[in-house]
Order: C-alpha cells, then structure tokens, then sequence
C-alpha cells in the first residue's frame, strides 16, 4: 500500500479497496499501540473538535489553519458517524498519522465504538460504499486502540468528552486497560461521554452515560495536574468554541454545518509555545473534486435490486 | 350568493340554546329558545341594492322557547366572520355590525349539530367565514385554537406562472403548515389538482429557459411539500408518471445554487434493473420494487440533507410497509421453492453466476427484513429454512470458490442466528419430526449428515464445524472476520434470551462483566437459565467434544508459526476468552484444562510474535484471573505462566504505550483485589492473596521498579504484613471449592463471584483513601496521589 496514493484517493473521496482498508488498519494499529493512553504532544499544536464524516470540511480545516505538512494536530474523536464519508475522514487521518507520525494525534470519541456507529450512520455507510460490513469491523478494531487523551506542554488535557469521578489524577488513567468496546460506565466510559455544565457536583448526565461536572471539578483538577486547561469537544457550539469556568475548559468544535442543515461554524484551537491560544473560525464551503467540480455530499445509493 | 343551491335548501334539527348579547362588556341574557341553522331566501332588510330575489342566505335563527313567533336572533353566515367554539358547548362571534353574539347550547350535541351546518355553509357559499374551536391548555393556562374551518390560501394552479406567483406559492404553503386544517386542506387540493404536474410542466419551461431562479423556487416548493408528510403525496411522487419530473426539479438546491445533481441521470442508468433469477410474474410487485427502490433514493440522496426526523420517519414507514409486501411474496409458495431447486440436484445446469446471483439476491432479502418487526423476521427466516436454504449454503461453503459469495452467505448465517440462535435448529427438529413431509433428498441427507461436508440437516453443531472450518482453512480475512462474530454468536448462551450479541468482539474485562451483571440482575431469568439448561447442556458438550478440538486445534497442537498465523490465533485467543469467561464453568475449564491451552496461549507471548496477538494474550489472562476460579489460580501459577507476561512488562518497564498500561491494569487487578481479601475479610477473594504472594515472591524487583503507580506497593506491602499466616487459610478453603465443585449445576456455576468493575471501582476508591490516610511514603509521587486528598 502507497499511503501518498491512498491519501490522494481519499481526499477526493474516492473508494479504497478492502484491502487497503485492511493494511492501513493493521499498520495504523501497530503505530496506536505504541501510544500512551494520555499522549504527551509540545506546542504549537492545532487542536480540533468533532469531525463527524464531514470529509470536505476536513479538507477545509487543514487548509485553513496550515497543513500537516508543516503542524501539529490533536483531533478530540468522533471522526464518524452523521456525515456521509465517515470512512475518508477516518481513513485519511490514519494516512496522515502513518505519513507523518508525529504531527497527528487521535483520541477516541463516544461515536468510536461497534454499537454507536451501528445506529448513527458508520456501518450503514460501509454496507452501502463496499456491500458487506468487514471495513466497519477492521475500523473498529482500530478504535479499540485509540488514545484515550493527551497532554500539550504538561499544561492542557485533551479528552473528548470531559472528566471522570474515578479519575482525580491525568496519571490514573494509564492503568486503564483501553483495548476494548467503550464500557457504559468507570472512567473510560466518562472521558469519553461527560459534559460540563452549571452543576455544583458530579451530576447524572441526561445522556444516560458519563456524568456532568462543573466549575468545582474542573477546578480541582486543574490545580491536582498542574494544569492549565482542559479542552473537549463532544457538543455542538453554534460558534465553533466556547470556553467556560473563567477559561478553565474550552469546548472546540470542528464540524461547520453539522449534519449539512445546522448552520454552525467550526473552530480549531491553536496552542502556542507560550500556551497563548488563538481560535480559527471557519464555515462550510462548497466541496469540490479534484478539477474543480463542485460536490454536493451525499449518501450513496444501495445496491440495486436482484429479484 | 350562488353557492347554496336549492337542493341544499333545508333547516337543522332545532336545539335548545340561551342567547347572550355582550353590552358594556358584559353578557346579557336575552333568553332561551331553539336554535337551528337554515338556508332560506335573502329578504328581511330592505336594502337599497337588494339581492335578486332568488338569491339566498344562511342563517342562525333562535325562536323563543316559550313563545315560537318571538325571534331572539336571526344571524347570517357571512363576510369573513370567525365563529369560535368554545369548550363542547359554546358558540362566540362578532357579526358585521360589531354585536358580540354567543350561543350556549344545552348538549354538546346541540352544538355539534350548529357547528357542522357552519362548516356546511363555509365549504358551499361563504368560503370566507371560519370556526375556530378553543380549548384551554392541560394545565388551564391559556388556550389552544384549532381551525376546523375557514377560507384556505392555496396556490396558484396555472399552466404559466411567473417568479412572483412562485414565490406566493411557496409563501402560502410554508404558512399552511402551521394548522392541521389547513395542511388537509392543502393536501387535497395538491392531490386533487394534479398541482405536482403543474409543478413538473413548469420545470421543463424553467429549465429550458435556464431561469435559474424558478427552478430553485420550485425546488424548495417540492421540499415544502415532502414536510407535510402525506403519504399519498409521496408516493404518488414516485409513481412512474412523476418520478423523473419531481427527481429533476429536486436537482436544483438552493443550498448549492451554483451547481445541479444527476438524479435524473442516475436513475436512467441505475435503476431498478431486474436481474431476476427466478421469473416474478407479477406486475404489482415490480411496481412494488420500483417505487421502494425511489423511495430509499429519495430518503438517502435526494432529500438527505433536508429531511427533519419526522418526514424521515414518514417514509421509512413507508418504505417498511412495502417491504414487507416483498418479503411476503418471496416467501410465497411458488417463488422460494423455485430458487432453492436451482441448487439441487433437480437442476444440474444452473450456471454458476445464476447461483451467485440467486445468492446476492437472497442476501438482500435478509438485508431488507433488518427493519421488519420481529415476527414476520421469524416467519421469513423459517421460510427460508423451511424451503432448503442450507442446500444454498452447501453450495457457497461446499463448492464456491469466491470469497465474495462466501462472506454474502456467511452474512446471512450471522442475521438468522443473531435474529434467533435457536430459529435454524428448530425448524431442523420440526423437519426430522415430521419425515413424511421431506423430499428424498432431504431424507436421505438426514441418515448421511457428514459424508462429503453435507450439512443441510444433522447434529446440532454441524453449522458451528463448517464455520470452524472456514476460519481455519479460508484465506479471506474479512470472511475469517465474519466467520468469528457468527462463531461468537451461536457460542453464546445468551443469545436464545435476546441479549444483545454486539459485544462479543471484547477482550476487554469491563465488558464481560457487564454482561454478568445485567444477568444476575435480571427477575426470570434464574428460571430461564434452568429451562435452557436443559436444551443446551447436549448442545455445548457436542460442541466441545466435536467441534472445539479441531477449531482450537492451533492452540493445542501449538503448531502455528508464520506471521500470517498470527491472526487467526488472535481470534482463537479471543473465543477462548470468551468461552473460558461465558460458557459452563467445568466444561470450558475441563476442556482448556486438558488440551493445555493456557499454556500454549501464554507461548504467544514470544516477542516473536505480532504485538496484537501478544496483548490478547495478556487480556485473556487477565479475564481468567477475574474469574476467581481456584483451579485457574493455581494452574497459572504452577505452570508459571505469568513469567512471560513479565517478561512483556520488563520490555515496556519505562514505556507509556498499551502493553505497559495493560499489565499496569492488571496489578490493579491484583491489588484491589487483594486488599479487599484482607481488609473486608472477603473470603472469597482468597485466590488474589494467592497471587499476589506469588507475584511479589518472583518479580518483586520489577514491581519495585514499577514506581508510577501506587498498586505495585501495595502489592509488596500486603505481601510483607500477611506473609506468614495466610499459608494456612488458602489451603484450607481450597479443600472446601474442591468438595463442592463437582455438584454444581449450570446455573450455578455461571453465578461463580466474579470481579465486578463497580467493585473495582470502590476497591480503587478505598485503596486511595487507605494510602493517603497513612504517613507519606517517600517513594510515591505526588502526581500519582493528588493534593486534595
């Protein structure tokens, strides 16, 4: 497998074959395991939100905020699911990470997983682009190797979704055993599902996995890491991002448009080496292939009928 | 007033109603009578410009109860006045000179009856008038108003419109939304009107003149029309009359002004094409096909982005109904019979792309019934059975050669048994039962099950053979993929209770204990557990008495070597996880005992080995240590199998990566565990002091070095407090597990303690309480221990 050609099919949004598919999982999962499950990253990073199958707003953002080329990236999961090339997106982030190892950083998402992705759009988008479902089981097995977090500059936690009563330390979450279906509850299960909210205390999340924690939490442990920020994403921002608790957290969203009708911009974070942060905005635009042709995103169609 | 005609000259029933004029803000009764509602001739005010004489009127008329002649009102229907009801039995309006009038009825009946001659009279003459019924919210606060009748907007229907009137068009239509009233209303006049064809013949003068701007306003006015969620629209959208018409018009988005789709195109091209395999011979089911295929179009391309939740649902809806026709007619007597024969010895002709073809075909059947409810699930599948559909498998695992047609097929296994584990070997029992209704065929495959891999009826494990077979012989991955999510399934115990099988893929502990949670949880299922026992205790000692040995063979023969192998022993390591963690306590554990297969696994932990396979390796370790189970305790000790996963760990000492945090995970395990033994007096718990002994006695060097974490210690510690007397507790309790082990029955074993994570959790918790409560040990750091403690 060339990963430059797969990288050029996939960012027009061209099919890959199965085995492709197979080799990148395999290679990518041999890359994962090597990771820790808080990654440590330096500055300057680029720190991106939900990207959601939006494969062309993707595109976007590496455009706009410089390329992996020349910069680092942390994206907080949720790479599938909701839009209509889940596999690209995913794919191509694999790409980049084997091309260039060390600028891009993946963690797991709560749509990351075998029962998530079976209801909200992953594996019936596989079913239709290959007509069996074996490309969703060797993503998932890449998923199940997924990073559960990460650190920039010992100063910003990274997680997708936010902070867990079983995790009062960023170091008591290497004992966790990460290789495996999210579970519906401990800590894995809150990195990966809590939000934060006006609550005084860990609260019971209308979600119905992880928790709400507010100010206190978020405060707490801040000061226990010797930290600076926690960044997340895991809920829709109209305006790309929103910090809260005096700048303690930051929610960055990354998918504009989200489900093409929602009318949202994205935002990235970019973390300096002085840890000062800057925030990209930037809209939905028309995709386009390769010559230029504009795109409109769609499904595609299933199979014809055999009867 | 040309409507009412004088046919529809006649009065209402009268009704018993009081009168009250509203004066200075206040309702005055002026009296009881009779009400009735009449059509009669326009006369009483001499006007200056009277109406022709013939012309006539709609009245309410009330006449005194006690004196017939009085007239209390006389009220016309006209000009635009809104009557409201309120409640069941009131009638309020404003007439035109400005008098606030109501009526209240005695019986709602009463008020019924006067409200439909309103409605009456607004559809016929006065099509400006309206009733609007108010209601009081549920929590009494405010009011709903409803419309039942009144003058509705509708727009225009001409053959030539400009921009302007397309623009109204879509204005009143996303107005006609709001009331329930006026969307009926609406529908009717789009059904009735052909208003869909008016749209059409625009768009071709549109697109022809390339007036860009029309062609997005009657875009949007189709899309407006797809939310008032009618089903007959919709349907009649795709009706082939339409469907090229409304897929052009749809097009054109204003989303993407600048550019169009090929819809249109697409379709041409793609579809639907019949490739029947077998002749339909039905016109109404082709016509059935065709417009399910449109509608999916629609749902997943055309309108994708556009559709809300409910209108999605609406077709979904839809597109279930009809395939549920679909499937009904497969299962018809006449069709499956055909296709089946094409793979029996009846015809020895059939092409080979005519039998893959029949395949893909039935492979999307059983894609189509994912949606269906569960009972018509069930009759398709035992159809499906029924008619031979194992001949059908015995040609993709028997003779075809392309993997492609193999995993269609194993895709169908895995549906049938994740629907229903027990639906296959029912419908087999059902056929052997009743002999006389086999062919001679299926007879004779009854009394030579195994001869030359025939498996159309037999053993109940034939099915699980064939799969092992596949996953140790077929060099597919994604089959071998497959092969072990449907191996996983019909392994399952639960799957005859409706449990969900997705997390049959996970090596992860949390996982599994779930699962046993929710079990032990549930109120019947103690009993259930028992009435399958019965069942499933012949079941699983076919399985591992004919089945197991060759599909874990690799495992016990310890012959693979190659990095190819490598994979297939991931999946075997894993379904020895699963069934060790799963499956009847004694007769998995005899089994994996016996063949020494913890000891082969822990051979795969060689560095020469793929990584993945090392740390499924440590994770099914891992699972088993949870079990709790005495007698994999002191086998993984006897046979010193944790020394290659320290050798592992002592890779990785200093590496923040997976393998290091997984053994980590295991001295948590291990720690947590023991403490509870000791601190809670958890007598149960006694195997983890055992292995916490034997850990600390061997690796103490390496634990020492694992100083990152706070659980090592423990570990160390807990071994130099407890040393000397927990020799003499061990020993005594394992004489009391052995006594006991050999009368356990099914259930019984599957509610063996296990470690719960909740468990863990507060173990965790209790732990971290306990270290910090004590004098600061130099060695730990405070990052590990944090400073609000």
């Amino acid at each position: 497998m060339k990963v430059d050609e797969t990288i050029a099919l996939l960012r027009q949004g061209k099919q890959v074959s199965e085995e492709t598919v197979y080799t990148l999982c395999l290679r990518s999962q041999e890359l994962l395991m090597s990771e820790a499950n808080v990654t440590r990253v330096d500055t300057p990073v680029t720190i991106c939100g939900d990207i959601h199958g939006q494969l062309h707003d993707l595109l976007t953002l590496f455009d706009k905020s410089g390329g992996v080329e020349n910069n680092k990236y942390v994206f907080l999961g949720d790479f599938v699911d909701r839009g209509f090339y889940s596999l690209e997106s995913f794919l191509l982030l694999l790409c980049y990470k084997l091309r260039y190892p060390d600028r891009i950083t993946m963690i797991r998402g709560n749509h990351e997983t075998r029962q998530i992705t079976k209801v909200y759009g992953f594996y019936d988008e596989i079913v239709r682009k290959y007509g069996n479902s074996n490309v969703w089981r060797y993503c998932c097995e890449v998923f199940d190797y997924l990073s559960l977090g990460a650190v920039v500059d010992g100063q910003v936690f990274c997680v997708h979704g936010g902070l867990s009563p079983n995790v009062t330390t960023v170091n008591q979450i290497r004992a966790i055993e990460r290789k495996q279906e999210v579970p519906h509850e401990g800590a894995m299960c809150d990195l990966l599902w809590s939000d934060p909210d006006e609550v005084s205390t860990w609260s019971l999340s209308p979600r119905g996995a992880g928790f709400l924690f507010g100010r206190n939490e978020v405060d707490q442990f801040l000061h226990c890491n010797g930290l600076e920020l926690i960044a997340r994403a895991h809920q829709l921002v109209m305006e790309g991002y929103k910090e809260m608790f005096g700048g303690g957290l930051v929610t960055v969203w990354s998918a504009p448009n989200y489900c093409y009708r929602c009318g949202n911009v994205a935002a990235v974070l970019r973390i300096e080496d002085g840890l000062s942060r800057e925030y990209m905005i930037f809209e939905a635009v028309q995709a386009q292939d390769d010559v230029g042709n504009a795109i409109i995103p769609t499904k595609k169609p299933q199979m014809d009928y055999f009867l | 007033m040309n409507g009412v005609r004088q046919d529809e000259l006649r009065e209402t029933e009268s009704k018993r109603v009081k009168v009250y004029i509203l004066e200075q803000n206040e309702w005055k009764d002026t009296g009881t009578g009779f009400c009735i509602g009449k059509v009669d001739k326009e006369e009483r005010q001499a006007e200056q410009n009277a109406p022709p004489e013939d012309a006539l009127a709609a009245y309410l008329v009330v006449n005194d109860e006690e004196a017939p002649e009085k007239t209390l009102l006389w009220s016309k229907l006209e000009g635009n006045i809104e009557y409201q009801r309120q409640e069941e039995t009131l009638i309020v309006w404003k007439d035109l000179s400005g008098q606030d009038i109501a009526l209240s009825f005695e019986e709602s009946t009463g008020c019924d009856a006067l409200c439909d001659f309103i409605i009456k009279i607004q559809k016929s003459s006065e099509n400006n008038i309206s009733l609007v019924a108010v209601r009081s919210n549920d929590d009494g606060m405010g009011s709903v108003h409803e419309i039942i009748t009144g003058p509705v907007n509708l727009p225009c229907n001409d053959a030539e419109q400009d921009e302007k009137q397309l623009m109204e068009a879509l204005k009143i239509l996303n107005e006609n939304t709001a009331f329930e009233y006026l969307r009926s209303e609406t529908m009717e006049f789009v059904l009735k009107s052909n208003y869909v064809a008016t749209l059409i013949k625009l768009f071709e003068k549109a697109e022809a003149g390339h007036k860009l701007r029309e062609l997005l306003l009657l875009s949007n006015i189709l899309k407006t029309l797809t939310l008032y969620n009618q089903r007959e629209l919709l349907e009649q959208m795709v009706g082939d009359e339409y469907i090229m018409g409304v897929v052009g018009i749809l097009e054109y988005d204003t989303e993407f002004p600048t550019s169009k789709a090929n819809h249109r195109e697409y379709l041409l091209h793609s579809g639907p094409h019949f490739k029947e395999v077998v002749p339909l011979n039905s016109d109404d089911m082709k016509r059935i096909i065709k417009k399910t295929y449109r509608l999916q179009f629609f749902k997943d391309v055309v309108l994708v982005r556009f559709l809300d939740e409910h209108s999605f649902n609406i077709i979904s809806d839809i597109i279930l109904d009809l395939q549920t026709c679909i499937i009904n007619f497969i299962q018809d007597e006449t069709f499956l019979p055909k296709l089946i024969a094409l793979y029996t010895a009846a015809s020895p002709d059939t092409p080979i792309e005519t039998k893959r073809d029949g395949i893909r075909m039935l492979h999307q059947c059983v894609q189509i019934t994912k949606n269906l409810e569960h009972s018509e699930k069930s009759r398709f599948f035992k159809a499906l059975v029924r008619a031979g559909l194992f001949k059908i498998f015995d040609f993709a695992f028997g003779q075809e050669t392309d993997s492609g047609i193999r995993i269609l097929a194993t895709d169908m296994v895995i549906s049938i048994i994740e629907h229903d584990i027990l639906l296959i070997n029912s419908v087999q029992n059902e056929l052997i039962n009743q002999p006389e209704g086999l062919d001679q065929e299926q007879q004779h495959s009854h009394k030579q099950p195994a001869e030359n891999g025939n498996c159309t009826v037999s053993s109940d494990v034939s099915l699980l053979a064939i799969l092992s077979k596949i996953l140790l012989t077929d060099k597919s991955l994604g089959l071998k993929e497959q092969v072990v999510q449907a191996l996983n399934t019909l392994l399952h115990p639960e799957g005859c209770m409706g449990m969900d099988p997705d997390y049959n893929d996970s090596g992860g502990v949390d996982m599994m204990m779930n699962f046993n949670d929710a079990r032990s949880n549930g109120m019947n299922e103690e009993n259930l557990i028992d009435n399958m026992n019965f069942q499933m205790t012949d079941y699983f000692n076919n399985f591992y008495t004919q089945v197991a040995p060759q599909l874990f063979a690799p495992l016990i023969t310890n012959s693979l070597s190659t990095p190819d192998d490598d994979v297939l022993l991931i999946y075997l390591v894993k379904l020895i996880n699963f069934v060790s963690t799963e499956h009847n306590r004694r007769l998995s554990r005899e089994f994996i005992m016996e063949n020494n297969i913890l000891k082969n696994i822990a051979k795969l932990l060689d560095p020469q080995r793929m990584l993945q396979l090392r740390l499924t390796v440590v994770r099914c370790l891992k699972s088993i240590v949870c079990l709790n189970d005495e007698f994999y305790h002191r086998y993984l000790i006897s046979e010193n199998l944790y020394a290659p996963v320290m050798d592992l760990l002592r890779e990785n000492l200093h590496e923040d990566n997976l393998a290091n945090s997984s053994i980590l995970d295991f001295f948590k395990i291990v720690s947590s565990q023991c403490m509870q033994a000791l601190e809670l007096k958890a007598s149960d718990k006694r195997n983890f002091i055992m292995l916490n002994k034997h850990l600390v006695k061997n690796y103490r060097d390496i634990l020492l070095e694992v100083d990152y974490v706070p659980f090592t210690k423990d570990m160390i510690r807990m071994y130099d407090e407890g040393e000397g007397q927990l020799r003499e507790s061990v020993t005594e309790s394992t004489s009391m597990v052995y006594a006991k082990e050999g009368k356990r029955t099914f259930s019984e074993t599957l509610e063996t303690t296990k470690v719960s994570t909740s468990e863990e959790t507060t173990t965790f918790k209790k732990a971290m309480e306990k270290i910090t409560s004590a004098p600061p040990q130099s060695f730990i750091k405070e990052d590990v221990l944090g400073t609000e403690f």
